[in-house]
């Protein structure tokens, strides 16, 4: 084997990506100390109960909610769709965390409710009568309205890629809308409606901020107070596992479905465009309540609490450094982008021109880092930094590293590499496979070299999928929460970690300023990628 | 030092680790010479193309272009190095730029002065493409993109150019002036050219030479006269679909006998000793129809081919035989009805197994 740059390169990413993965397998066989011991007969039970009842609840509310409003705008024409099309994936911009102090503090005793029915109906002992939304009920709510989109989307653009043969074979074969729905359009979507339900899956066990919110215990805040509380890095990785464990069974789900949910949408031939049925009277106004309740829940209700609170309590925004937050989550987005960008170009090039297994192989494995929970991820590379310090560096007579990587901004970003590798690597491998092998060699053959290609060819070819990773990722960063919250320097706050911080201290008015400003940044880029992540076979 | 344009000597073409034409030797002797490869699809006709142009490396053999070793065990020279241009079968026109652009960036990339000897703006008349020059690949048609390719390969005047399959996605009724436009401009421009087809007759009007490829080996290569009335041997016979074999005993110098034909004369091509017994190939031209003929036999089928008709006849010895008569031949036989064949029958080159 020719172990050249490409090698070295796609190699480094993978060790980065599998070391904290090997050092939670290795934590599971160390001892620890007797709280284990103490938790295994009290909380561990507890912790995997949660965790699954959270799961059943989201997996139930986002199928619901998002094949139902995939389908009604793929399928209708009804007032107000084309705008629904798009904003039903605003929700994105309001992280799981930020949701729950919304829903919180609206039906909280005296809360926004409160005040609104105070100022429709005057006084009153209103409290009784306001339903209290916390606890599991108000968690599973939380992120499945924010974590819907996932299914939505896929779910979307599967619909959109079936051709109107197919439905025109249903009404041929004589079966009703129903049945049509339920025999052909719905198991043709499968595959991506399952795919977007595993995502859903991941990304409910691994949150972290709506759950510590409503004081939930699920194996993720298990593994934090691990940490915090008990100082136990053995045993939060122990519990990393079984987590882990859960998790790995949804990564292949959702690989193998992303698979077969291409089969619909390779088709060479045959596809024909599908006709939007136009809506009239009580279906059109069912069709547009649907989207438009889904909306009002998923965006404008958590968007309007927050515009409340930072109209109503104003000196927030005035103690707030709003522009050293700004200027915090913008140092860390471009610069993990930049990172990402450089290193899954490598990789993705390196692929093309080798064409060899093991790269392909050493890719997957570097982009399994998305599927490990952010806080498994930080409490595993400090427990590496940690074992590699004490082992390696100390061992051999050199100064501790500790500082460099733990509490610094070259730990975050690391960490964010190996959590977002996986996006940035797939929407430039999205672009690179869009493009066919024979270009690269008509090129070679107009006389290019390698190098002249890929900066002449590629890169100008690649621009907007590159534009489309890094908006991406500063989406994803900007919302992150667990890694930032634990790897980040002393006195560096984004919006997130002083949204958490304010709280968890039960300043949820505090909150509503850092969250109102990310849900702006996260929706203002949300609508540049619109165009991308809606990208239609009929538009 | 030999003389050829091109050599290639003893190559085994590869792909994937896996050879799919064994041992081949050819050359091109002249500069601007065209030459055809034919064979069926999956041969390995776009893998011999792909090596010549340096995307494959070989393991033995070696391929030479101006005398200059272009690939061997030990010497792989870089396409870019190569001034040889292919021009693929699928789309490969960079799908960022337009068609214009695509086809300047071939003579850009070579910093070719164009003007000396033809304008692309001659070639993109030539090759009828003048309306799509502002539109992107993904706006125009699978044959549209191929003209476009074939342009920015001719732009950049290669010592030699490589066309796979260049006109299969192009309309039948346009495919036929295409032929004709390319191979005048090819000559005019002195592109010494190979041409990958599976089309016979595509391949028999554009090459000087016809190199037919079956079974991981180069069968025939020669000129497209002979290949199509010489083959030599069953394979390219059954390729090339050109009739069928029936028995048949050698009589004498001129002349063998069939059972159910008769006497059949003509010249040998090959000499066969008096008395041996052969399988004669009998192609769709060299029987006569004549009602007034007493050899009659009956008709299973007939296939209308616009400017002729193709009958089946069947012999005594059931073999079905094809018979080529003019479509302007008023005695029309239908199924089941007695055909006529002229007779003495005489076949000008007599080609037996």
């Amino acid at each position: 084997m020719k172990f050249n740059f490409w090698y070295l390169s796609s190699l480094t990413v993978s060790i980065i990506v599998i070391v904290p993965i090997l050092t939670v397998f290795t934590s599971f066989f160390e001892d620890t100390s007797n709280y284990f011991k103490i938790l295994q007969q009290t909380f561990f039970h507890e912790y995997i109960f949660n965790s699954l009842t959270l799961l059943i609840g989201v997996i139930f509310f986002t199928f619901i909610l998002g094949v139902g409003s995939a389908y009604i705008v793929s399928f209708y024409k009804f007032p107000g769709a084309n705008f629904f099309k798009w904003g039903l994936i605003l929700s994105f911009a309001v992280p799981p965390y930020i949701y729950a102090y919304s829903l919180f503090a609206f039906f909280e005793n005296y809360g926004t409710a409160f005040t609104i029915l105070k100022y429709l109906f005057g006084d009153g002992n209103y409290n009784k009568q306001i339903p209290k939304f916390d606890g599991m009920f108000g968690l599973i709510l939380s992120i499945s309205f924010s974590l819907y989109v996932y299914v939505y989307i896929l779910a979307r653009s599967s619909f959109l890629y079936q051709s109107q043969n197919l439905i025109e074979l249903g009404k041929n074969l004589g079966f009703s809308k129903f049945k049509s729905f339920y025999s052909i359009i719905l198991p043709a979507a499968r595959p991506a409606i399952v795919a977007g339900l595993s995502l859903v899956a991941m990304e409910t066990l691994a949150e972290f901020g709506a759950v510590d919110f409503f004081s939930v215990n699920t194996l993720t805040t298990g593994i934090y107070n691990s940490w915090i509380a008990f100082d136990d890095l053995a045993f939060a990785n122990r519990i990393s596992f079984f987590l882990l464990l859960f998790i790995f069974i949804l990564f292949l789900t959702e690989n193998l479905s992303r698979k077969k949910a291409k089969y619909h949408s390779e088709l060479k031939g045959g596809f024909k465009k599908k006709e939007k049925i136009k809506l009239y009277g009580g279906k059109s106004f069912f069709a547009f309540m649907f989207c438009f309740i889904l909306f009002s829940l998923s965006f404008l209700f958590p968007l309007s609490q927050m515009l409340y609170w930072t109209i109503k309590f104003p000196e927030n925004l005035i103690d707030l450094q709003i522009i050293d937050l700004l200027l915090n989550t913008l140092y860390l987005v471009s610069l993990s982008s930049l990172v990402l960008i450089f290193f899954a170009l490598i990789s993705n090039y390196g692929n093309r021109v080798s064409n060899k297994k093991i790269l392909n192989i050493l890719s997957t494995l570097s982009i399994s880092g998305y599927a490990i929970p952010g806080v498994i991820l930080a409490i595993a590379f400090i427990t590496f930094i940690a074992w590699f310090d004490e082992n390696m560096i100390k061992a051999l007579g050199f100064l501790s590293i500790k500082k460099i990587f733990i509490g610094s901004i070259l730990g975050l970003v690391l960490v964010y590499f190996i959590r977002f590798y996986s996006l940035a690597f797939n929407g430039i491998k999205s672009g690179y496979e869009k493009m066919n092998i024979a270009v690269d060699e008509s090129a070679y053959l107009l006389g290019y070299s390698k190098t002249k290609t890929f900066f002449n060819i590629h890169i100008p070819y690649l621009r907007n999928s590159l534009l489309f990773v890094i908006i991406l990722v500063s989406l994803e960063i900007i919302r992150e929460l667990p890694i930032t919250l634990i790897l980040r320097p002393f006195n560096f706050e984004t919006f997130a970690t002083t949204a958490y911080i304010s709280a968890s201290e039960d300043l949820l008015e505090a909150a509503a300023v850092p969250s109102l400003c990310l849900i702006i940044i996260a929706s203002f880029f949300i609508l540049l990628t619109s165009k991308y992540i809606l990208r239609d076979r009929d538009e | 030092m030999s003389n050829n344009f091109l050599e290639i000597k003893n190559v085994s073409f590869r792909v994937g680790g896996k050879t799919k034409v064994k041992n081949v030797s050819f050359n091109i002797k002249n500069k601007g010479d065209i030459i055809c490869l034919l064979g069926p699809s999956g041969v390995g006709k776009t893998t011999i193309l792909r090596t010549i142009a340096g995307l494959e490396k070989i393991k033995s053999g070696s391929i030479k272009l101006k005398d200059k070793i272009l690939s061997s065990a030990k010497n792989h020279i870089e396409p870019e190095n190569r001034n040889i241009s292919l021009s693929f079968q699928e789309n490969s026109l960079f799908p960022h730029y337009t068609v214009e652009k695509n086809i300047h960036l071939g003579a850009e990339a070579k910093k070719i002065n164009v003007k000396k000897k033809v304008s692309p703006k001659k070639i993109i008349k030539l090759l009828n493409i003048e309306k799509i020059l502002s539109k992107y690949p993904h706006q125009i048609s699978a044959g549209e993109a191929q003209r476009a390719a074939l342009a920015r390969s001719l732009v950049t005047q290669p010592d030699l150019l490589l066309l796979d399959e260049p006109l299969s996605n192009v309309d039948q009724s346009f495919k036929e002036e295409i032929q004709v436009q390319l191979k005048k401009l090819l000559n005019n421009l002195k592109i010494t050219t190979i041409v990958v087809t599976h089309d016979s007759y595509e391949a028999f009007y554009l090459g000087s030479k016809c190199g037919v490829i079956l079974n991981d080996q180069l069968k025939q290569y020669d000129d497209p006269y002979n290949v199509y009335h010489f083959p030599n041997s069953i394979e390219v016979v059954n390729f090339l679909n050109r009739g069928i074999l029936i028995p048949a005993k050698v009589t004498g110098e001129n002349s063998l006998e069939n059972e159910d034909l008769g006497t059949i004369k003509g010249n040998f091509i090959k000499h066969y000793p008096k008395g041996s017994a052969v399988k004669l190939l009998l192609q769709p031209e060299d029987l006569e129809h004549d009602d007034k003929s007493n050899l009659k036999l009956e008709v299973v089928d007939r296939k209308f081919r616009g400017t002729n008709f193709i009958y089946t006849l069947k012999t005594a010895t059931n073999h079905l035989i094809p018979v080529l008569v003019h479509s302007h031949h008023i005695h029309q036989h239908q199924v089941d009805e007695k055909f006529g064949i002229k007779r003495p029958i005489h076949i000008d080159h007599i080609v037996c197994f």
